[in-house]
This record gives structure tokens, sequence and C-alpha cells, in this order.
């Protein structure tokens, strides 16, 4: 029998979405993704307007949704895990589902209309700027003043809330909900500079987006933080794989030592 | 050379010899700059340090040199609280004081074998401040005994300093695991698994009772803008008696680890390694002659492996377990009881599962707040066949834990103590209904805790209490059927609005299986 405290268990239910996404946008190739939009026209040849309506054209409303939920599945479901267990331990086990899904939607909700200004905005700024490497370089400088703002911070230490959530009925639900459009919130506001990235990339977006993905895994690593300017996002995980070879290293210095 | 710790009561006088060494000792390690390792405000700083209140109580200024950042980095804000490492920290830490402190007592001419007394408030007697802490004078009469602190206010914040025996307890010890877990059920003996944790959620039951108590009771507060050293994480280290409060509680987990014997430390290697296994930051501690001490928990868990111990660790009192004393209560006879406690199968069940809430938060103020937590039917139901069961069935089962959760206290106020009780009458005194007490707590963290842009996000803290006795006894009252708990908060004094106290939410959940 599963234990209460893990059924459903948010670390197989995300792991696996997040799984299940990643292959379907390897098999769509790309299909779904900005680039694909981008290349309906020559950057910059044409007005604004007209570009985005060609690309609605082209690209049909659901498509764009579909390829932005399949990117938000595959990037964001693993950081769903800790705040979905949270919901799930305070829940009463016959809620526990409804609450994980009513805090799952919130939760996308927001990212799904981040999502689409993000590919807005890369739309507009390829058009605003047709060299690509320009666009990109401008949006890196941009994404690492924000990743070592203040302001990250701010949002970072506002992903690791854990608040206390109603118990019964629709405020129990409201809570649910609540908690999901706040966790995403201020997920969209520690990741958006970094998601703009691979939007900006003509081809190899996938394998960007991956990366992106992995770094902001990393990151989430961290615990809260003060306010300040500084560097974040690798420490964490580079003392991971120090320690862990420190570990190997010593076990097979061990070894060595009983064989002789 | 192993080096005994002793209780300081029973030493042979008010200051006996190694007082009066620990007071030439603190002496000595308070005349060192900010920036020595081996100095008093350094190892301060190493618990906590809150620029603020040190700058207002007179431990920081401007004229002061700093250590290197790469220092403060490494040694400062490391004390682990909320966290199954709270023990294993505290142990090194105390180690590594009492090796500076001994160094400084053999420079002086003292005994090389001086080591840390302990206050055992808990003995008869013993309740109060040794008096060597409480005088502002050497025994000679002269006016600057280090052992004294002016910010030191005591349980009614008079500055009579006493351990109140009725807020405090020693129900820890009867806990059987050490490693609990953060969702609702038993935070364990020594705490829940964490990363490195400057202040998690929740506390594990030796942290909250008495370690917490025992801070609150003796620091105090004249408000809470101005709390004693004792009562706030970030200057509890600057207070003498901070390590003699510490030397208990560290015995007390050597007295957890031998009665009985079945009481084992954690073996993952996530606790035997410690936070440095796992990319966070390390244990490690400056000791005397330019050195540090680096260490892991798993090396702080066995005290014969270690150059001390203690002159008695012994149980507090020969009766039966909790479990054998819940089973006894649903009529098991007493010889079976403690043959089905130690069956495999008696093994403590991790299964948690919220049982009643509240509906909404709560602010503390005043001299009282009420809430009603409303029982969910299903698990209610749940809950009360399991307890039929543990009368009924031929081979009796252990009977579900029921446990009180106040999640997400919030406030200013660290030095804040409050009573909690559960189904007391409208307009009775509560005092009077001792066997409705759920149990104490004291907001020793609070205000870090609540801080957003912090190393905590500003959840607060989370207190569990174990409320099973008082649930089988509704149960075998029938009036556990009435579906709401009644709870009451009763804080020590009045809270002021300043304080900001609110609590979350206030649930009850069931461990079983």
């Amino acid at each position: 029998m599963w234990p209460l405290t893990r059924r459903p268990d948010p670390l197989v239910v995300l792991g696996s979405t997040s799984l299940m996404a990643w292959s379907a946008l390897g098999f769509y190739g790309g299909s779904l993704t900005l680039p694909a939009l981008c290349s309906t026209q020559p950057p910059g040849t044409m007005p604004l307007p007209v570009s985005f309506d060609l690309a609605l054209l082209l690209n049909s409303p659901a498509k764009l949704a579909a390829g932005c939920a399949l990117m938000i599945a595959a990037t964001m479901s693993p950081l769903m895990i800790a705040p979905l267990r949270h919901v799930q331990e305070r829940s009463f086990a016959k809620r526990r589902t409804r609450a994980m899904l009513l805090f799952s939607i919130g939760y996308m909700a927001v990212w799904m209309a981040a999502g689409m200004a993000l590919q807005a905005v890369a739309l507009a700024a390829r058009w605003a700027e047709p060299a690509p490497l320009t666009c990109l370089t401008t949006a890196a400088v941009i994404a690492l003043l924000w990743q070592v703002s203040p302001a990250k911070q701010w949002c970072l230490n506002r992903c690791h809330r854990r608040p206390h959530l109603a118990a019964f009925g629709a405020a129990a639900d409201l809570d649910a909900f609540g908690y999901g459009l706040a966790n995403g919130a201020a997920c969209v506001g520690a990741c958006w500079a970094l998601m703009l990235l691979p939007l900006l990339l003509a081809q190899d977006h996938l394998p960007a987006m991956a990366a992106v993905t992995l770094f902001i895994l990393a990151e989430r690593l961290e615990n809260p933080a003060p306010l300040a300017w500084r560097w974040r996002g690798t420490e964490r995980i580079l003392r991971i794989v120090a320690a862990r070879a420190r570990i190997h290293l010593a076990r097979r210095s061990n070894v060595r030592e009983v064989s002789l | 050379m192993s080096h005994t710790r002793k209780n300081v009561w029973q030493l042979g006088g008010d200051w006996a010899d190694p007082i009066l060494w620990y007071a030439r000792g603190v002496k000595a390690m308070k005349a060192r700059e900010l920036n020595e390792g081996t100095g008093w405000r350094f190892y301060g700083a190493i618990h906590g340090i809150d620029r603020d209140l040190w700058t207002q109580y007179g431990y920081l200024s401007e004229t002061d040199t700093p250590p290197s950042n790469a220092d403060i980095r490494t040694f400062w804000n490391q004390c682990q609280h909320g966290s199954w490492y709270f023990l294993p920290w505290h142990r090194g830490y105390l180690i590594a004081f009492e090796s500076i402190i001994r160094d400084a007592v053999v420079g002086l001419g003292g005994p090389d074998d001086w080591a840390l007394p302990y206050w055992n408030y808990f003995k008869p007697g013993q309740d109060g401040l040794p008096p060597a802490f409480a005088s502002a004078d050497w025994p000679d009469g002269t006016g600057d005994n280090p052992l004294f602190v002016e910010q030191r206010y005591g349980p009614n914040n008079d500055g009579d300093i006493f351990v109140p025996m009725n807020a405090v307890n020693q129900n820890a010890l009867g806990e059987p695991d050490f490693e609990g877990v953060a969702t609702g059920g038993s935070p364990g003996f020594g705490g829940v698994s964490t990363g490195f944790a400057h202040g998690g959620r929740p506390h594990g039951r030796i942290e909250q009772q008495p370690h917490d108590q025992i801070h609150g009771l003796v620091g105090g507060e004249l408000s809470p803008v101005q709390p004693g050293l004792m009562s706030d994480p970030d200057t509890a280290g600057l207070d003498p008696i901070f390590w003699l409060h510490h030397a208990n509680i560290d015995r007390l987990w050597e007295v957890w680890r031998q009665n009985p014997a079945t009481h084992v430390d954690p073996t993952k290697p996530k606790w035997t390694d410690g936070p440095a296994s796992i990319g966070q930051r390390a244990f490690v501690m400056p000791i005397p002659g330019g050195k540090t001490f680096a260490y892991t928990p798993g090396e702080m868990s066995d005290l014969s492996k270690l150059d001390y111990t203690y002159d008695d660790v012994s149980p507090p009192g020969i009766g039966p377990s909790p479990l054998e004393a819940r089973m006894e209560r649903f009529g098991v006879g007493v010889a079976m009881a403690a043959e089905a406690v130690g069956r495999p199968a008696m093994a403590e069940p991790k299964n948690v599962e919220l049982l009643g809430a509240n509906n909404a938060s709560i602010r503390l103020t005043g001299a009282q707040a009420r809430t009603s937590v409303v029982l969910d039917t299903t698990v209610q139901n749940k809950l009360s066949a399991n307890l039929r069961a543990a009368v009924t069935e031929a081979t009796p089962a252990p009977p579900d834990r029921v446990f009180l959760n106040l999640e997400n206290v919030r406030g200013v106020s660290d030095a804040t103590i409050f009573d909690v009780y559960i189904n007391v009458p409208d307009g009775a005194n509560p005092a009077n209904y001792p066997r409705n007490l759920a149990g104490n707590v004291s907001l020793f963290g609070v205000r870090k805790a609540s801080k957003v842009d912090d190393t905590h996000a500003g959840d607060g803290l989370t207190f569990v209490l174990e409320i099973s006795d008082l649930i089988d006894r509704l149960h075998l009252s029938g009036t556990l059927a009435a579906g709401q708990l009644h709870v009451q908060l009763v804080p020590r004094h009045p809270v002021s609005d300043e304080a900001q106290i609110s609590i979350g939410r206030i649930s009850v959940f069931r461990q079983g299986d």
C-alpha cells in the first residue's frame, strides 16, 4: 500500500510529466516553439503588427498554446515538486488530488500567460533587431543583470514560501489555487530572463532550453537569502559535485588501502 | 585525558573552582577583538549575529575591525535550528568553545582537566540561575564579573532568573525516534531531515522542550525590541549561561541514547556526513593555536569517542514508555503492553494525515487567544476505530499518535511563551485544568524566521505538540465524537500588539498505519 503522505507522489508525477513533455518536444522537432514562428518571415521586413498577424496565420493560436504548454510542462514541472508536496501534506487525504490540481492550474495559468508574452517579446525583439547575434547578446546581458540583482533574489525567496492553507471547502480550493498563482508569479519573476534566451535562438533552441532548465533547477536548490547584488545559481550545485567527488575519491582510496 | 562535565549546582559552592576558572576564561575571551576567531564576540556570532541588536547592546561599534568576508562566510551564522543537525552541531560548538576556555584556563595556571559545567534546572532546588551568574561582582566584591549580563530578564521580565517547573518538561526523552517528519507528525527527538538549516521548521522535540523554553524563560524581554540575550538566537551565544544550558541539552541527548538502548541516532549518510556532503556549508569552528575544528554529525554521535563525559546520564524517572502508558490506559495489561511495545511490528509508523484544522489565522494579543479546530469526520472515524482496536484486538497494535500543529507562527518577539490548552470550559481558568495542557511553546527564533528576505523565506516557525493522551481521554469518555477541539493559547504575560504574533493555522494530524 502507498503511504498516505506520498500518494500520488509529486516527484513521480511531475518527473514523468516533464519527461513526456520533453519527448513530445523532441518528437515534433521543435516545430511547436517560437523559432518556427519566427521563421515565417524575414525579420524586420514588415511592420510588427503584420508580423504578428502572419505568425498567427501560419501558426494557429491552439498550436502556439500547445507549444507553450509543452515547453512549460517540460521545464517547470520539476519546480512544482516542493510546493506541491506542501499542498499535499497540509490537505486532507481525500482532498489532496483536488488541491494539487488547483495549485497546478494556478501555477500553469500564470506561466501560460507569461510564456505567450515571452514569445511575443521574442518575436518583437527579432523584428526590431534582425541580427540574431545582437538580439541574443542584448538578451543575455539583460538576463545576466537580472541574475545578479536583488530583485531576482526577491522572487526566488518567494518561490520558497510555504504558506498556511485552509483545510475545508471553498476556502481550501481558493488557497490552493491562490498559492499556485503566487508561486507561479514568483517563478516567472525568477525565470523570465533566462527563459527568453532560448526563444531568441534561430536553432538548437531545445538543447538551449534544456540547459536553461538545468540551470534553473540548480538555482532552486539554493536556500532563500538576503537581497543583494551577487552571482547566484551555481554555487550549491558545484559544491554538491565537489562533495560527491571528495566522497567518491575517499572511498576509492579506502578500498585501495584495504586491498593493499 | 577525558574531561567530566559536572552539575554546576553540585560543584561545592557558588564560586567553586570550575566556575571561577570558567569566569576567568570568559574574561580572557571577552578581551579579544571581534575579528579574533577565539574571541567571545566571534563565538557569539558563530551562533548568530544581528548587527542592530548587537550595536544596541554595545557588543558592536564602528571602531571594531570586522573579520574577513571569508571568515564571516565560513564561521558566522552557523547555528542549526529546526533541523536534525541541531544536536550534533551544538555538540561540536560546545567542544570547540570548551577547548578555548580550557586553553585560557591553562594559560592562567589553572587545571588542564577543566570541563564545562552544565545546568540541570530539572533537579529539585536547582531551578534558579547559578549564583555566580547572578552577581555583578566577583567573589572578592570587584564589579566586573564576566558571567553577569544585564540583558537577562527571566520568566517574569523582572530580572529574577529561574525556571518555572510548570513551563518545562523532559517528555522528549520518551520519543522513540531521533528523526521525525515535517509533515505534521512527530518531529522526532532530534528533529527532521534538513540540509544546512540556520533556522528551520519544525523544531525537534528536545529542541522545542526544554531547549527553546529555557532560552525564552531565562532571557525574557523588556519589550519586543529589547529581548534578553538568551531570548534571541542572534544574541544567545553572548550570554555565559548559554553554554551551561546547552551542556545540559547535550547531556540530555546522551540520556536519551542510553535509556533505553534502542534509542539510536540516524545512520543515513545525509545525517552522518552532514550538510557539507550535500554541497552546503560545513560545520567548522576556530580553536586555539590558529587551527580550525571541522566535524560531521556522525563524528559527534558517540560520546565514548569524544574527549569528555558527563557525571550523570541517568534517566529522570523510571516508568513505562509513553506507548506502554497509552496501551495500559486502553486496558492492555502491563506485561502484554511491554511485550507488544518490544515487537518489531511496533516500530513507529510514519504515515501522517490531516485530521482537522481551524478556519482562519489568528493573532495572539493580550491575555489569550481561542480558536476551534474542526475534525474531518472520515479521518476522525478512522482514528476512533484505531483507538477502539487498541482495546479490543487480541494482539494489540500501537494506537495512532495525534499531534497539534501551530503552523506559520510569525512575530518579532522571540521571548513570547505561551501554554496551549484544549477543551477548557468557557470562562474557566486554564491553570485549573493541567490535564488539558497540550504543551508549552516558546518563540525562540521567530523574529528571524518571519523575515521574508532572509534565509527562512518568512514562513515563520511551526510547532508540533503531541496530544495523544488528551485524545485518548476524549475517546474513552466518548467526547471525541463532538468533532471539534477548542484550543486556547495562554501567554505567560499579556502579548502586546507590537509583538505581532500570529498563527497561520492550527491543525491536528494523526500518525499511524
